[in-house]
């Protein structure tokens, strides 16, 4: 079952539903009764990246699922690129793969963008992302969907030995939305750091779901996720760290921390531990709360609005994410975009 | 006659890294040696061989208590022959109030000695007497191990388990940092009354203020893992003065 | 050898079973296998009214159409529901009486599993000791209850459920299968339909139960599966401390055990139920053993209700296993403290449900879980609030100790939020024994064995002390002989 195959064939039989357990809190079978058409061949011009000014870069386009199929960095080459994930044709469906692979001590930087220049889409994207041994990725993604679209992203990662992949993923959601991050640590004493960030207002969805396996000896993964409901928006996150046995020294954490901002938003979340080796360690948090009247008061005491109260601490409360990106460029990239969400 | 303690050319390694090298010492009974050096040179290294620490290999020499082989034994076993480590970090252990834990391992050793046990009561009467007289409130016995305790804490409770335990080798891993001025008095005063004619001690310091109190009867410097110097107490003051340099370039 | 490989192959070695004697009793059992006439057999032995009759054959045909679950994190062979005998007793062992008419083989047998049966001997014992009211059930039916007098004086019925059915039709009509419906899940379902004995409680408004009320389980039959039944009633502004213990003999063949237990909790009343179960876990190869399939939920119905339940899990060989709490009246209180241990082969998944439905209704759950063997331990729990929990609160320890190579555990917490003022918290860790820890304990002379059962009790203790004190040092010695291979 997934959408991509729902897609394919036109079969709304194939369209995951609340039954599945890997869907139960985001059904797209009770969602769409009939699959739009395949978006046609995009012609026109595309608009400038967004957010290009601070990212100096080769950048790679692909609309509709269609363009470049992939993209290799040369053993121990360094590059900076953007990757724009455009959905341009209203109504439409599409279904997308795209590779990304570092070869042995490669070095990238990279900026993913999910863009619309229409509404109403139903897409599917697939990212391949395997990094040789001692690769370094960086990653940032933006996904700014439209709130009457749906989008399912999978990003695979594999991590060689001694690889470190470094990924941020922040979103605003979409009627329903799905980002889906499979990493595995392949062959020991890699590093993996995913970051992620959601802010959803209206009856926006975002879902943020995750595999982490440590199928080799001495890796580390981290995991962060904040985000903020508000209206009657929701949030799903479903985050699972497996450890196999043989996976000895493994250092694995996980954290999900939400805020609830109105009485009919939602947050579901899922943190697993599936652990099959005894050498290590591996804890995760949940969290789920409101923002705190004191410190609410007292920004209102000092003078905030209460609106500009509420913004400036949920911005605070979520801005800590930001933190664990590494490189500058796209840290000043993530900041402007949370700023422009956080405007009040 | 043989020393309580003779180490005799002793070299370990630790996850494949060249810690002691050759290190030889002879501590005899009822004296009291002070170990310094620079930070890193090998110090808890050596304690941690001494009392059998899993992950420390020994790749030569050897160390006898007593002229029995020490290297050969488990750690509980060393501990019930009497070698006891107040360690530079001490552990904790949550959920097992320190009081159990003392009882648990005093019943242990004597077990393993052949000895009675310790009834519920005695052991209480010691403990109220010892922790008195390190002047300890007996209420925090009764919370978990270590748990949450300040680092002047930990360090008392180190040597309440000595003065309990009784111990023929007493190995204190710089038992005096942490302490508040009135803590090092009473805690030196507690080891100063533990010393007897049949117990040696090997003071792990960096400070000479510890052996103002406890004045040892011999000094080592341990630098680039073997003792390079050994003197009398006034090495101590010399190193306080003039630092490790001219030791370091010895171990070189 | 690193001191938790060590541990790890002593764990192999053997568990030592203390329970698993056979009693030779003469047996009353129904032909195996359950058809509607196994169904009306056990109702028509029990003597029962014609709507209970009618309530189970409901249940029965609910449960044809219903399926095994298979989401649970443990793996077994297909059980043949044919294959069992549904009801096994005693002979004349029908209905509870007085302690002289029970056959003293059975009163051997209580005595031996550390059970007082006899009033005079927990009277004639320690002065001030709490006194416990005992409801023993052996197989299908309950053989004996004590201190029924004394209980009745003020009020409160305890009493075995086949009785309550006779005897307190109007309660038992009104409260059973209210809190978890007849077709609330397979295992349930079938137990509605062929339940036999199990105990019943009711406290009367405003009255304090004057003594711990427990109800020891005994499997002893071969080719039998237990089906007991317990519903409590604790009525506005009452308490009740309830126990219940459970063993079983060692057998080759798996046994199946599928309990229900309903509480309903009415204002201000506050019930604690607490559980040490100990059915035979099978041996160290995973041949035989209980499969310990229980529904266990309590309805929080009252406003200030509160209910914990508290259990220690170290037998059977697959436990499938969640006591949760509806926490539907306001300012309502849902606790759930846990210790699963598996060795060996034994496969847990258990955990609880706090369903948040009333205002400011609040929940605690403290999870330990320790897999040594080849043994997989699964905390499996849901937390949610409903839009109207305004000001809901729960908080989540779950913690797991791994003790050698090839055990698993797992962490599977559900948690949904629907209103802006729950506060929701949960932490979880998985670790092995600390090295460090261990080191230090041996370093003071605790031999590896006596290390590790330290830091095991250490590692379990914040909920033991949820037991009441009788029934926590036999956990605490239960703890240690489950975990006997890995301590000498
Ligand atoms: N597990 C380990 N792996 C690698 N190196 C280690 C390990 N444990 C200790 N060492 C190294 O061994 C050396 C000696 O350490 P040790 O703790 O014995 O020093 P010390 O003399 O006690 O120092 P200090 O005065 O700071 O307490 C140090 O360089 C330390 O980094
Ligand atoms: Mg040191």
């Amino acid at each position: 079952m997934s959408l991509a195959q729902a897609l394919l064939t036109g079969d709304p039989g194939y369209l995951p539903s609340r039954r599945e357990e890997a869907w139960r809190w985001t059904d797209l079978r009770g969602l769409i009764r009939v699959l739009p058409p395949p978006a046609p061949a995009f012609c026109g011009d595309l608009p400038l990246a967004s957010f290009a000014a601070p990212f100096p870069t080769e950048e790679v386009v692909i609309v509709d699922g269609q363009g470049p199929t992939g993209l290799d960095i040369p053993a121990g080459e360094t590059r900076r690129i953007s990757l724009r994930l455009i959905n341009a044709a209203a109504g439409a469906g599409h279904v997308g793969r795209v590779r990304v692979s570092l070869e042995a001590g490669a070095r990238a930087v990279l900026l993913q963008t999910h863009e619309a220049l229409a509404g109403g889409y139903v897409g599917e994207t697939q990212i391949d992302i395997s990094l040789g041994d001692g690769a370094r990725l960086e990653r940032l993604v933006l996904a700014d969907d439209r709130e009457d679209a749906v989008s399912v992203t999978i990003s695979d990662v594999r991590l060689a030995r001694g690889a470190v992949f470094n990924d941020a993923v922040l979103t605003t959601g979409a009627r329903r939305q799905r980002l889906e991050t499979r990493l595995t640590h392949a062959a020991g004493e890699s590093e993996a750091r995913l970051l992620g960030l959601y802010r959803l207002a209206g009856r926006r969805h975002a879902d943020l779901t995750s595999l982490i396996e440590h199928e080799s000896p001495g890796s580390a993964s981290d995991q962060l996720v904040k985000g903020t409901v508000d209206g009657q928006s929701r949030a799903v996150f479903q985050g699972r760290i497996l450890v196999r046995p043989g996976a000895d020294r493994t250092d694995a954490r996980m954290g999900h921390h939400a805020l609830v901002l109105s009485d009919t938003a939602e947050v579901d979340a899922k943190p697993e531990l599936e652990i099959y080796a005894d050498d290590v360690s591996c804890a995760h948090g949940n969290t789920v709360g409101t923002l705190d009247d004191e410190a609410l008061f007292y920004l209102r005491q000092r003078g905030m609005s209460e609106a500009r109260a509420r913004a400036f601490l949920t911005e605070a409360y979520v801005s800590a994410v930001l933190d664990g990106i590494t490189d500058q460029d796209l840290q000043t990239v993530a900041r402007a975009w949370l700023a422009r969400e956080a405007a009040p | 006659m043989t020393a309580l303690l003779e180490v005799r050319n002793l070299s370990a390694r630790v996850a494949d890294t060249q810690i002691l090298s050759n290190l030889s010492l002879s501590l005899p009974a009822g004296e009291v040696h002070a170990i310094m050096g620079p930070n890193g040179a090998g110090k808890s290294t050596l304690s941690h061989v001494l009392t059998g620490k899993p992950g420390y290999e020994v790749t030569g020499g050897e160390a006898r208590l007593d002229d029995q082989d020490l290297l050969a034994l488990e750690p509980e076993a060393r501990a019930s022959r009497g070698v006891f480590l107040s360690f530079q970090y001490p552990v904790e252990i949550p959920g097992v109030p320190a009081l159990t834990f003392l009882r648990t391992a005093l019943n242990a050793q004597k077990k393993a000695r052949g000895e009675a046990e310790v009834s519920a009561p005695d052991f209480l009467k010691l403990v109220r007497a010892k922790a008195a007289g390190l002047k300890m409130d007996f209420d925090m016995l009764k919370r978990a191990l270590n748990v949450g305790f300040s680092g002047g804490e930990k360090k008392r409770m180190e040597i309440l388990q000595m003065a309990v335990l009784a111990p023929r080798l007493a190995i204190l891993d710089e038992t005096d940092s942490g302490l508040d001025i009135d803590a090092l008095r009473i805690v030196a005063e507690g080891v100063n009354a533990l010393r007897a004619p049949d117990r040696s001690m090997l003071v792990i310091t960096h400070y000479q203020r510890l052996l103002d109190y406890i004045r040892p009867d011999r000094v080592h410097v341990l630098a680039g893992g073997r003792i390079v110097a050994s003197g009398g107490p006034e090495l101590a003051l010399d190193l306080e003065r003039e630092g490790y340099d001219r030791f370091v370039d010895l171990a070189a | 050898m690193p001191a938790t490989s060590k541990t790890a192959a002593q764990v192999l070695e053997l568990e030592r079973y203390k329970h698993g004697f056979i009693t030779d009793i003469d047996q009353d059992v129904a032909p195996r296998g359950l058809t509607e006439e196994t169904v009306r057999f056990i109702s028509a032995k029990k003597d029962e009214p014609d709507w209970m009759l009618a309530w189970r054959l409901e249940a029965f045909a609910r449960w044809r159409a219903l399926e095994e679950p298979n989401w649970a994190r443990v793996d077994y062979p297909p059980i043949d529901y044919q294959d069992i005998h549904y009801y096994a007793a005693p002979r004349a062992g029908e209905g509870p009486k007085s302690l002289d008419e029970v056959d003293p083989e059975l009163l051997a047998t209580y005595a031996k599993l550390g059970i007082p049966l006899s009033e005079q001997a927990v009277l004639a014992g320690v002065e001030g000791a709490p006194r416990y009211a005992v409801d023993a059930v052996f197989d299908s039916v309950s053989v004996v209850t004590t201190f029924k007098a004394e209980l009745a004086a003020v009020g409160v019925i305890f009493c075995p459920m086949s009785e309550a059915i006779r005897e307190h039709g109007d309660l038992v009509r009104q409260y059973l299968g209210s809190v978890v419906p007849v077709s609330d899940n397979y295992f349930a379902c079938l137990n509605s339909a062929v339940f036999s004995d199990g105990s019943f409680v009711y406290v009367p408004p405003g009255v304090r139960c004057p003594m711990e009320l427990s109800t020891y389980f005994r499997i002893n039959a071969e080719k039998s599966g237990q089906f007991e039944r317990t519903l409590i009633i604790a009525d506005r502004g009452s308490y009740v401390s309830y126990l219940e213990g459970c063993t079983a003999p060692m057998r080759d063949e798996n046994q199946l055990h599928a309990a229900v237990v309903e509480l309903v909790a009415l204002d201000d009343a506050e019930i604690k139920y607490s559980t040490v179960q100990n059915w035979y876990p099978g041996d160290a190869e995973g041949r035989g053993g209980i499969y310990n399939f229980v529904t266990k939920r309590a309805d929080c119905r009252g406003a200030r209700s509160k209910v914990s339940w508290t259990q220690v899990e170290t037998g059977s060989a697959v436990t499938w296993k969640y006591p949760s709490c509806v926490l539907r009246g306001d300012h309502s209180t849902g606790e759930f403290y846990s210790i699963a241990i598996t060795n060996n082969r034994q496969q847990a998944d258990t955990g609880t449900k706090m369903i948040h439905l009333g205002a400011h209704t609040r929940s605690r759950i403290i999870s330990k879980g320790i897999s040594a063997g080849r043994s997989s331990s699964t905390y499996r729990g849901l937390v949610s609030a409903h839009p109207k929990a305004k000001g809901a609160r729960n908080f989540t320890q779950c913690d797991s100790l791994l003790i050698g190579p090839h055990a698993a555990a797992h962490t599977t917490p559900y948690v949904e939020a629907r209103n802006s003022g729950a506060q929701f918290e949960h932490e979880a860790t998985t670790t092995r024994l600390s090295e460090e820890q261990l080191f230090y304990a041996r370093q003071r002379g605790l031999t590896q064995e006596e290390a590790v059962q330290l830091l095991v009790n250490g590692f379990v203790k914040d909920v033991l002390q949820e037991l009441p004190m009788e029934f926590a040092v036999e956990a605490q010695k239960l703890v240690a002989i489950s975990l006997e291979g890995s301590v000498g």
